[in-house]
């Protein structure tokens, strides 16, 4: 189904870019990103430009991506290619941009979707299918209901223009923090990634060529998986069970611990007779009881923890 | 139609590297800890993309195995992570990273 | 004999297991029975000794005996130009091992014996008892062992015992310092000690006395007769010195002169220690080393010569302060001081056998001495003061009995007693070699003598003065023991007090006294197995004996080989091989010292219970004389003075500097904690993003610092 390479070594001696302009695009993303980040003074409108930019400049490098692949046989992987590329990238965009919380976890799960179509071009079909049921299914379900126990927003908020309407949003969601700074690194991460990937890639062919294994193209990559976790791979399957069953012990754990309520007077009041974990509602850290300590200093909670900006 | 080159391991690479770099700035500049631990997982889901690739392209099975464990973590990380927030909202009503920099001592 | 040959490692472990026994179980389980584990023990290692000893004397023997067992193999270090050191832990049996084991174990044991009834409702009693059993563990390693490592192993643990023992009494200031003066004054004994070893590795390539059996010359005592072609050529010159520093190891443990200062101040200890360790066995080790060593020694004779002359002084400067101690133990201790001085001279002037032979009566009667001043403290609840005791022949009249042998035997009294044969071929061996030490010899024993019966008469003759009441929880710190077990069996729980006066009656119980009359017997006999005739026991038994020792053999031929300005023919005998030459001069001196002997008990007799206010004038016509020896030559003192006082201003300067040491590191340690102060309030901000920002940075550097 896939094109099998016919990959050249014509590849090796052309560079991707130059050093500047790979530098200049990632910072025409970083600032792209930058103003499509969430903040107080920002209208939706540039917000939207922002992306816009970022998403020149990703288009930029696309377009580079092609030419440095120089001529070769088309396939019909290389549509679908495209295709999940962009919606998994412009998804992750909008993940980590849109001021809602809720709307973040429905983009992540399209994102899920296209790399797990990304995974299938890779012979990977198993990992796909994993990828949705855990993923999609599993993780972000459990997002989405963290989500939605954990929204019931305080504080002085912002009045935002949301799908047509107006919400109030939180500092926490409508604000981004230090967006300069981080998208710069962000960016600059991915820079010299790319500088690694495409012109220190030397032990690489010219450009690689996925999928015309002989082995995987000719027998079912699931049984291959299997047979290699189940014998090469034993312990570690074995620990990552052990991981799993942990992490659910201790997620019921944490799940038991009885907390009181900062704003509920009565109990703070009558916090002698709480038995048991309890975390008092004091600033202090070292104030955070260990299970067991009964009576913790009944400190009345601050007025306005919205203003420790 | 004219020839278009075929899609190859640095292709893949770049996507990783990608999403990997957007979850990076995600997890530093949103401030809502559901959203930040979202961000880690597509953090992990750029470097699962980099592995499977690498695994494709040498034509054994490491990739995806380590992709399995990638998503072991990313499960349990998920199912502590998210019990702990909803601990400190609680606390707190608020999941702000910020609401608790006096643990900084 | 074969087995105990074959397991010789039992010797010293079963004591040590003894001693881990008690030392884990005393406390809590075992208390007042503390003593059981390590009589089992000692008792066994001493049967052991016994059987080894009877087994080596009863055989026929041609030549050199010694038997090589290596335990295990203990250590290896070193590489390169020196060579490899390998040092296994193993043991080295001979006749020479084999008395001073039965020595060492069989008093040992005897002394254990008497210290269960001697310590009995002391505080700490399991320590002691685990601390002795120790003791016994580290005396035999340093007598069985066959290098070096092995002798210096176990030198250091009879320190530490010592140490320990000295200092039992923690509660009591005297005591403590009376341990530390002990230790710190070895540590100079044993760094010489310790030179000397490495300067044999380092010269000979081994520390093995035999190496891996006789006849080779793997062991460096086989190689020091020819040393000159096993030695590297530029190491040579230090060869000579290797003597030298061993012996100063000697002096330290052995308390000669000018190291003597701790064995006096070490009485502080209970007195079954001063018996064992600081009379009979530990400090009789230096005296081993130098016989066991004798052809490192004979092939160097100038250091022979230095060992000769220190005995002889340490000899008389402990006589003639013992004549003016007034303190039971003291007494005994300067003379123990003398005695081994003795000693020295024996191995000095090349008669080890006489050296050896008086160490091995010398364990006897003066272990016998301790232990019956022992009694006495005992009795008068701590009161050793000669002036205030007198006449205690009526109280303790067993003690009387073996203290007059313990006594008569240290004052060589002729014939009866075997302390008169030992020091006898002492004298004569000294005559040999030069007329002046033979006369200072004489001298000092006619000093024994006088003070000896000086103390016996004071304590056990003349009118009766017993401080019955006089506090019974004296100097030792030491209880009335309650020995009498008909009685303690009528009584229930009788309080201490009230047992300390029902049984004034009785101060010499079982437990106590049967160590006493055996030593007593020994310390009668035990000279025929070295009597210069023949009488029923073959002439010169010990010396045969010995002279199979290969330490004797090798050193024997080295002075036949390389000559000294003394006839061989004469040497010959010291080494074993008596002639007819010899035999005409010992009876000489034979004599001579007999009316020594009598001489000094006659001049004790006179001034010390005849008519003591005689005596008391005497001593303050020559009131200065007197008070030197008092005073004991004013050697503390001037070690005070000399070496304390300096090392103490010196350490209060570097006390002063080290403030301003400590300053400055404070201030150098300042920078830091401020920058890190800077950072915590700055930087430190609690923004989870900021801290992953940071790390970030340093990744996205990091990367390009790598990939780029």
């Amino acid at each position: 189904m896939l094109g099998l390479s016919e990959s050249t070594a014509t590849g090796a001696a052309s560079p991707f870019a130059a050093p500047a302009l790979t530098v200049a695009l990632c910072v025409i993303a970083a600032v792209g990103t930058m103003i499509a980040l969430p903040g107080r003074s920002k209208t939706n409108a540039l917000r939207i430009a922002g992306a816009g930019m970022m998403g020149l400049a990703f288009l930029t490098i696309a377009i580079l991506l092609i030419v440095w692949a120089g001529k070769s046989l088309g396939s019909i992987s290389y549509a679908y290619f495209w295709l999940f590329a962009a919606v998994s990238l412009i998804c992750a965009a909008r993940v980590v941009t849109h001021r809602l919380p809720v709307y973040s976890a429905l983009y992540f799960v399209i994102t899920v979707f296209s790399t797990a179509g990304l995974f299938v071009l890779m012979w990977a079909e198993f990992l796909a299918a994993a990828l949705v049921i855990i993923y999609a299914g599993a993780i972000l379900v459990t997002y989405t209901f963290v989500i939605m126990l954990a929204s019931e927003a305080s504080g002085k908020g912002m009045i935002s223009k949301i799908a047509g309407g107006e919400a109030e949003l939180p500092d926490h969601d409508g604000v981004a923090r230090e967006p300069v700074v981080a998208c710069l690194t962000g960016f600059g991460v991915l820079g010299v990634l790319m500088f690694a990937i495409f012109d220190r890639a030397g032990g690489l062919n010219a450009y690689g060529s996925i999928g015309d294994s002989p082995a995987m193209t000719q027998t079912g990559s699931i049984q291959d998986l299997a047979v290699y976790l189940f014998s090469e791979q034993l312990v570690s399957m074995q620990v990552a069970g052990l991981i799993l069953t942990l992490a659910m012990v201790g997620a019921i754990m944490i799940a038991r611990k009885r907390v009181m309520f900062a704003d509920d007077e009565r109990l703070a009041y009558e916090a002698e007779t709480v038995v048991g974990p309890s975390t008092p509602p004091d600033d202090n850290p070292h104030s955070i009881t260990v299970s067991g300590e009964s009576g913790p200093r009944a400190k009345r909670p601050e007025p306005e923890l919205a203003s420790l900006d | 139609m004219p020839t278009l080159p075929e899609i190859g391991l640095q292709h893949y690479l770049f996507v990783g590297a990608a999403m990997f770099s957007l979850g990076l700035i995600g997890f530093l500049t949103r401030r809502n800890l559901i959203l930040m631990f979202l961000c880690t997982e597509m953090m992990l889901q750029g470097v699962a993309i980099t592995m499977c690739a690498f695994g494709a392209y040498h034509g054994n099975m490491a990739g995806q195995a380590f992709t399995i464990f990638i998503l072991t973590i990313a499960a349990a990380e998920a199912s502590l992570a998210l019990g702990l927030i909803v601990l400190l909202f609680k606390e707190r009503h608020n999941v702000d990273s910020h609401a608790w920099k006096q643990l900084r001592g | 004999m074969s087995f105990v040959l074959e397991h010789s490692y039992l010797i010293p472990l079963l004591p040590l297991l003894a001693a881990v026994v008690v030392g884990l179980f005393g406390k809590t389980f075992l208390r007042g029975w503390s003593h059981l584990p390590i009589w089992a023990g000692v008792g066994a290692a001493a049967g052991l000794s016994i059987t080894l000893l009877l087994g080596l004397v009863s055989e026929k023997h041609e030549g050199a005996v010694g038997f090589s067992t290596v335990w295990f193999e203990w250590f290896r270090a070193g590489a390169g130009d020196s060579g490899e050191i390998v040092v296994g832990a193993g043991s080295w049996i001979d006749p020479l091992t084999s008395i001073m084991l039965a020595v060492v174990c069989g008093i040992g044991f005897l002394i254990t014996i008497f210290a269960a009834g001697y310590m009995k409702g002391e505080r700490g009693y399991w320590r002691f008892f685990a601390y002795l059993g120790l003791f016994i563990f580290a005396m035999s390693c340093l007598v069985m062992g066959d290098n070096l490592v092995m002798l210096y192993l176990g030198w250091e643990g009879v320190g530490l015992c010592s140490y320990l023992l000295i200092g039992y009494d923690q509660h009591r200031l005297a005591a403590s310092n009376a341990a530390r003066k002990a230790f710190i004054v070895n540590r100079i004994g044993d760094f010489g000690f310790a030179v000397g070893i490495m300067l044999t590795w380092y010269c000979f390539g081994t520390v093995s006395y035999f190496g891996s059996g006789l006849g080779g010359s793997d062991g460096f005592l086989e190689m020091v007769m020819h040393w000159q072609t096993h030695v590297p050529a530029d190491r040579q010159f230090l060869v000579e010195w290797i003597p030298f520093a061993l012996m100063l190891g000697a002096f330290g443990k052995s308390a000669q002169f000018p190291l003597h200062v701790w064995l006096p101040d070490a009485m502080e200890g209970p007195t079954p220690v001063s018996a064992l360790i600081h009379a009979a066995t530990m400090v009789t080790a230096g005296v081993y080393m130098i016989a066991r060593l004798g052809g490192m020694f004979v092939a160097f004779p100038d250091s022979l010569l230095v060992v000769a002359i220190v005995g002889a002084v340490t000899a008389v400067l402990g006589a003639t302060i013992a004549l003016r101690q007034f303190d039971l133990k003291r007494v005994f201790a300067y003379s123990t001081v003398s005695q081994l001085g003795f000693m020295f001279v024996a191995v000095g002037v090349l008669a080890p056998v006489a050296g050896v032979f008086h160490l091995v009566t010398h364990a006897f009667f003066k272990a016998l001495l301790f232990l019956s001043s022992g009694v006495v403290m005992h009795a008068t609840g701590g009161q050793l003061d000669l002036r205030k005791i007198s006449g205690l022949k009526k109280h303790l009249p067993i003690t009387r009995v073996v203290c007059l042998v313990g006594c008569l035997a240290l004052a060589g009294f002729p014939v009866i007693t075997a302390g008169f044969w030992s020091k006898d071929e002492i004298l004569v061996g000294a005559a040999q070699v030069s007329v002046l030490l033979y006369v200072t010899l004489s001298i000092t024993a006619f000093l024994t003598a006088y003070y000896t019966f000086r103390l016996y008469f004071r304590v056990f003759e003349g009118p009766e003065m017993f401080p019955q009441s006089a506090g019974h929880h004296g100097a030792d710190s030491h209880g009335h023991v309650e020995h009498d077990q008909e009685h303690a069996k009528h009584q229930d729980k009788p309080s201490k007090h009230e047992e300390a006066h029902a049984h004034h009656h009785n101060h010499e119980p079982l437990l106590l006294i049967a160590p006493l009359v055996i030593l007593a017997i020994g310390a009668l006999v035990v000279g025929v197995v070295n009597l210069p005739f023949s009488a029923g026991v073959k002439a010169h038994s010990l010396g045969h004996f010995l002279g199979h020792s290969p330490s004797f053999i090798l050193a024997h031929d080295i002075l036949e080989v390389r000559g000294t300005s003394i006839d061989a023919t004469q040497l010959a005998t010291q080494y074993g091989q008596p002639t007819e030459k010899y035999a005409k001069v010992h009876w000489v001196a034979m004599g001579l010292s007999a009316v020594i002997s009598v001489l000094g008990i006659g001049l004790a007799f006179v001034l010390h219970l005849k008519d003591r206010a005689k005596g008391d004038a005497l001593a303050k016509q020559f009131a200065g004389v007197a008070n030197l020896f008092e005073r004991k030559y004013f050697i503390d003192e001037l070690y005070n003075r000399l070496l304390v006082g300096p090392l103490r201003a010196i350490a209060y300067l570097l006390d002063a500097l080290e403030y301003v040491w400590d300053g400055l590191a404070s201030l150098i340690a300042m920078v830091p904690q401020a920058a890190g102060g800077a950072i915590r309030l700055t930087m430190q901000r609690g923004y989870l993003q900021g801290y992953a920002l940071t790390a970030i940075v340093g990744l996205a550097v990091l990367l390009w610092w790598v990939l780029v």
